[in-house]
């Protein structure tokens, strides 16, 4: 495994997410990242990236949106930096997993699995920026 | 994502294969949902080509799983990859759907000849 990082500008626009997931992958496979943990990654900033663009703005057309994949000390991070107003996606309530079929809700699935997915998350306001950190150990 | 449809007696049966995600997930629900509105009410989903679904695909899924259960029919998902099988048990999709290894086995539980697990 191999430490490094890249940083990748997105429109915010959901056909994106692809080349996001591309770009993801290929990071991967350059710095040897086991399947298991990459796909936890790739998946998570697929939802948190989808989440923004959708709620993030009140005009999503014509904005941008960066996210930087590094690896260091035996840790995937994902950085998700927007200037979307002001939204904590960790704040989006769960999902009632424990209903029975006809009671469960669609909402905060996407939210759910980033929270599983992930082991440490933070939020934080920088000025005009919302920066979301995921970390995910290397097993 | 492509989607292969096929007929095993009344049971429709979609292979999927690729990635159900946010650009494939609402072609995957229309054609779904669909059949549901035709009267069709026994579904088989194959996901041994599926190698990614966030939940985009994940709500189509839920939302099919709801449809047939309001009309007393059954869905069954057959050959998830275990990454998929991972997403699908941490959003307690296995406690309300019937998630099976094989084709096989799931065409049996259409016929009735197994009770799953």
């Amino acid at each position: 495994m191999h430490e490094g990082s890249i940083t990748i500008r997105l429109a915010t626009d959901l056909r994106e997410i692809e080349r996001l997931n591309e770009m993801v992958r290929r990071f991967g496979k350059l710095h040897e990242i086991p399947m298991r943990s990459l796909y936890a990654l790739d998946l998570a900033l697929d939802e948190v990236v989808t989440n923004t663009i959708l709620h993030g703005f009140e005009q999503p057309d014509g904005h941008e949106l960066s996210v930087r994949v590094g690896v260091a000390g035996g840790e995937l991070h994902g950085e998700l930096v927007d200037e979307g107003r002001e939204f904590n996606p960790l704040t989006v309530p769960p999902p009632n997993l424990d209903a029975p079929l006809r009671e469960r809700r669609v909402g905060g699935l996407g939210m759910h699995l980033v929270r599983t997915l992930m082991d440490r998350l933070d939020y934080r306001r920088e000025g005009s920026k919302n920066v979301l950190t995921l970390v995910k150990r290397i097993c | 994502m492509q989607i292969h449809e096929d007929q095993q007696g009344d049971v429709q049966i979609f292979a999927l294969a690729g990635q159900l995600d946010t650009s494939t997930a609402a072609a995957f629900e229309s054609r779904l949902l669909g059949k549901i509105e035709a009267g069709e009410r026994r579904m088989l989903i194959d996901c041994a080509g599926l190698r990614y679904v966030n939940s985009a695909g994940l709500k189509v899924m839920l939302l099919a799983a709801k449809r047939l259960d309001a009309a007393k029919g059954k869905l069954v998902l057959c050959a998830l990859t275990p990454s998929v099988l991972m997403i699908f048990e941490m959003i307690g999709f296995n406690n309300i759907m019937q998630i099976v290894p094989t084709r096989e086995e799931a065409l049996r539980l259409f016929r009735g000849e197994e009770t799953p697990a």
